[in-house]
């Protein structure tokens, strides 16, 4: 009988929501790992690269997103739910820093009528 | 995979970046279209045998077959698309990337089994927070550069210091992936399948009301009114077998009675979500207020940097108020005596 999703899961043959708990072999972290790895490096690299305040902000969230991939799959690895309670809290500071952040874009750019990081090398009014 | 080998891929991943990322001002269509050709060739080759080498080099400590298909998909997927965000000039193509990103991790994580993450990730990130990006994207949108035939503005074509990025990325990467190599072989998880399971089913004994209502709608002829039966600590006892995949919990038959073993049905297991529910509440109970305190304190803020200052003269507060304009000021003719100094200006 289907009555929850992981009965349809079940069903339809997926390898999701299995009902097993199986231990994960590490190689498979280890893929995961590099993706992990690759992920932030490239959110590094755009942040130093692109002049554009919110493509900058949006290479920040590309690192959140690597360290939250991560956190699952040590979580995974090890049969810990922390792992993913912690991305609950990225998640969270994510959306707090991107509402600042923009708000903070927003007003720089109304000040000086550009998106440039480098108008705003100098502070001081 | 030796550190040379490694380090040596990883610098080819950076050849291939700097190529993808490099600026193209003056150059044949022809050129471009082979250089980054090239360059997303040298990166993919370079992404692909480090995630193997690294999974080959690991895989005989556990005869693991290394990442499946999906992972693999999913991974590539990551990938080109967190590339193509940072190497286009097109701020909203950047954003569109980096909702791909998004669903690539989401579909990771449900082969994680971290179900709720997963679609809680789309929810959040790919409808919330990057909505947020795309408006303040076409807000802030720039008046097209007559010079630029495709519309952009002289910051988002030129990269700043493409060589600069793609070393530090370079050196990144190297330091990371060394490190999982290196360690991941000696990683062992820190329960077994069999103690997972175990685990899992402890953890009933921490949601009670999920049991009663089980309890409550026990059909068996030997419990007449069954109620759960609850410890010294008030928690209801649940013995898990020793391979876990059954358990049992104390049941009174009848209000009073000794309390018997009944087996419960497997799909009482707590699952993903119900898990991480738990474990938000119970090991990280403090951190969650302060993250609320967070995401309240990041609103007032938002409010604040985002309103837009509004100058009233003096008539128009006076209006607001209910109150008669003032009219134009006129200085009366004597006013300059009354003044401390006569109304002479002083340096």
């Amino acid at each position: 009988m289907i009555g929850t999703a992981s009965d349809l899961f079940a069903a339809t043959g997926s390898p999701f929501l299995a009902a097993t708990i199986d231990p994960m072999p590490s190689s498979e972290l280890a893929g995961y790992l590099v993706v992990s790895g690759v992920l932030f490096a490239l959110g590094l690299c755009g942040f130093l690269l692109r002049r554009n305040m919110i493509v900058m902000f949006l290479c920040t969230e590309l690192m959140f997103q690597a360290a939250a991939l991560a956190f699952i799959a040590f979580g995974r690895f090890h049969q810990d739910v922390s792992g993913q309670v912690f991305v609950i809290f990225i998640l969270t500071i994510a959306a707090a820093e991107a509402a600042l952040a923009l708000g903070l874009v927003v007003l720089l750019y109304r000040w000086q009528d550009t998106l440039s990081a480098e108008a705003w090398t100098e502070l001081h009014e | 995979m030796t550190p040379t080998l490694l380090y040596l891929t990883c610098l080819l991943g950076a050849v291939g970046l700097y190529l993808l990322v490099r600026p193209t001002d003056g150059m044949a269509p022809a050129a471009w279209r082979g250089m980054r050709t090239l360059g997303l060739v040298l990166g993919l080759g370079a992404f692909a045998w480090l995630a193997t080498g690294i999974a080959d080099a690991v895989a005989p400590a556990d005869g693991g077959g290394g990442p499946g298909a999906f992972t693999v998909i999913f991974g590539l997927v990551a990938v080109v698309s967190a590339v193509r965000m940072i190497s286009t000039g097109k701020p909203v193509y950047a954003a569109l990337h980096f909702v791909l990103v998004i669903l690539a991790s989401a579909g990771m994580f449900l082969m994680l089994e971290a179900e709720f993450m997963a679609f809680a990730l789309i929810i959040v990130y790919a409808g919330a927070i990057l909505i947020t990006y795309i408006f303040v994207l076409m807000l802030s949108q720039q008046s097209p550069d007559p010079d630029d035939p495709e519309g952009q503005s002289e910051y988002d074509r030129t990269p700043r210091e493409p060589a600069a990025g793609a070393l530090v990325a370079f050196l990144l990467l190297a330091l990371l992936t060394r490190t999982v190599s290196d360690g991941v072989a000696q990683a062992t998880p820190r329960l077994d399948a069999t103690e997972a399971r175990i685990e899992a089913w402890q953890e009933l004994e921490g949601m009670p009301g999920r049991l009663e209502r089980w309890v409550e709608r026990l059909d068996d002829a030997s419990l007449a009114a069954p109620l759960l039966a609850r410890g010294e600590d008030g928690r209801p006892m649940v013995e898990p077998s020793a391979d876990g995949l059954t358990a049992t919990v104390l049941v009174h038959p009848a209000p009073g009675e000794t309390p018997i073993a009944v087996e419960m049905p497997a799909d009482l297991r707590p699952e993903n979500v119900q898990r991480v529910g738990l474990g938000l509440i119970v090991k990280f109970p403090a951190s969650l207020e302060i993250a609320g305190v967070i995401l309240l304190m990041a609103m007032f803020g938002a409010v604040l940097l985002a309103r837009r200052q509004i100058e009233l003269t003096e008539d128009e507060k006076r209006q607001a108020a209910g109150l008669e304009p003032l009219g134009e000021y006129e200085p009366r003719p004597d006013a300059r005596d009354r003044r401390p100094n006569g109304g002479e200006a002083t340096a």
